[in-house]
């Protein structure tokens, strides 16, 4: 038994001009079994910024917790929100604490940094930063969601087409892993606004 | 005391990726050409496509040395075949014969990830996908081999099979013009190459038409 596809996750965010769009499935299972079928991988931490967290459910529920209450510490002592390079660096500081007995997770970052800069990247389970430039994955699908992404993936796309490109990838991908699916959750996010969007694909 | 266990293993992987695409009067079958073992590349210039019979061709990943063991087997029995029937063998019938010789072998398998393509007795494209013990299907199109699971979804969402569970039953054969399915292996490659590490250096793509056979190359990544 696999410790990161025990309950199953597909995560996905991408980067296009001036905004950036952050997708999950939306499967909880125990292994073969399906418990949940609306289950949100994707967190808010303000407005700007938003973080998905693919592996064990357990694990990821506990490091959201502590990591919105680590940013309302920061909110109160600094009066203004966490940009994102920052906010990756305290997700990596967190992971890497526990280094010989880790969080078995693995994070997908993605907000609106200065100038309205969009920013993603994805660690491992012990914090090792991956910063890119075009797509993050991460989660049992993520073999799939590498080929589906780099397919598809085109730079500067504006918010509508990115929302589509970043479904079709989500949705093709996850058809091809049994842990995960269940339908999708999108996050596209501009400056002036942020949609979220459910997706309805193959319910199994 | 434990079990001592064996640290020889009779098996290698040496990598790479094979597509094939089947068309209303065309097939189209695509292969890597680089061969590694572990972190090595032990040659840029390897083909793991073989020409079985007139218009049906096998590409397979895997350990290559298994791979050159059943591609001669096979040609063996094709000669044989050509000597009793005086004809050369349709694409069906080799499909079925390689899943037979796969089984024969089912407790000592060959390490061997085929994709079978070829024109059927209508002239009509057929693709036939395996694993390494024979278990067989025909598809519109399929990948094998280590830059698979990066190839098929976005084969899924291009190709957009329908459903072998609908009735009446669809054609899984895609619409898609000859040039425009070779443009969407040369895409597909290119993902792969940029991911998958095993995955690169030069295409093969082979074209099968009522003409013939083709051959075209296409330069990969090299890193």
């Amino acid at each position: 038994m696999q410790i990161f596809e025990y309950n199953g996750s597909a995560l996905v965010a991408m980067v296009g001009k001036n905004c950036f769009a952050i997708a999950s499935d939306r499967r909880l299972g125990v292994q073969l079994q399906t418990i949940a079928t609306d289950f949100q991988r994707i967190s808010k931490i303000h407005d700007r910024l938003f973080f998905g967290l693919s592996g064990l459910a357990t694990d990821a529920q506990t490091l959201y917790q502590r990591l919105v209450f680590r940013h309302k510490l920061y909110q109160l002592r600094e009066e203004r929100d966490m940009k994102p390079e920052t906010f990756a660096n305290l997700v990596s500081a967190l992971l890497y604490e526990k280094r010989f007995g880790p969080y078995f997770c693995q994070p997908v970052i993605a907000g609106l940094g200065d100038e309205d800069k969009p920013f993603i990247c994805t660690m491992d389970s012990i914090g090792a930063k991956e910063l890119a430039k075009d797509f993050v994955v991460a989660g049992t699908a993520s073999e799939s969601l590498y080929g589906a992404c780099e397919s598809m993936f085109k730079e500067d796309m504006e918010p509508e087409e990115l929302f589509e490109t970043v479904s079709q990838a989500l949705l093709s991908s996850v058809d091809r892993d049994c842990l995960s699916g269940w339908g999708g959750h999108v996050y596209v996010v501009t400056p002036t606004e942020v949609k979220e969007r459910i997706l309805k694909g193959r319910m199994d | 005391m434990t079990k001592q266990q064996a640290n020889w293993s009779p098996y290698d992987n040496n990598g790479g990726s094979c597509v094939a695409i089947a068309g209303a009067d065309y097939c189209v079958i695509a292969a890597d050409t680089r061969m590694s073992t572990g972190y090595n590349i032990l040659t840029r210039d390897y083909s793991k496509i073989c020409k079985l019979a007139d218009k049906c061709v096998m590409a397979s990943s895997g350990f290559q040395a298994d791979v050159k063991a059943l591609q001669k087997h096979l040609a063996a029995r094709h000669l044989i075949y050509q000597h009793q029937h005086n004809k050369q063998m349709s694409c069906p019938a080799m499909a079925q014969l390689l899943s037979n010789t796969l089984y024969y072998k089912r407790f000592f398998p060959y390490y061997s990830f085929n994709v079978l393509g070829g024109l059927d007795n209508e002239g009509k494209g057929c693709v036939f996908t395996y694993d390494a013990v024979g278990s067989f299907e025909k598809v519109g199109y399929s990948s094998q081999g280590s830059g698979s699971t990066l190839i098929m979804p976005f084969l899924d969402n291009q190709l957009k099979s329908p459903s072998p569970l609908l009735l009446p039953a669809q054609d899984a054969v895609t619409p898609l013009a000859e040039a425009e399915a070779v443009d969407l292996v040369k895409t597909v490659f290119a993902s792969a190459s940029e991911r998958d590490i095993y995955t690169g250096d030069k295409l093969e793509i082979i074209v099968i038409n009522a003409d013939g056979i083709r051959r075209d190359y296409m330069d990969l990544r090299k890193d």
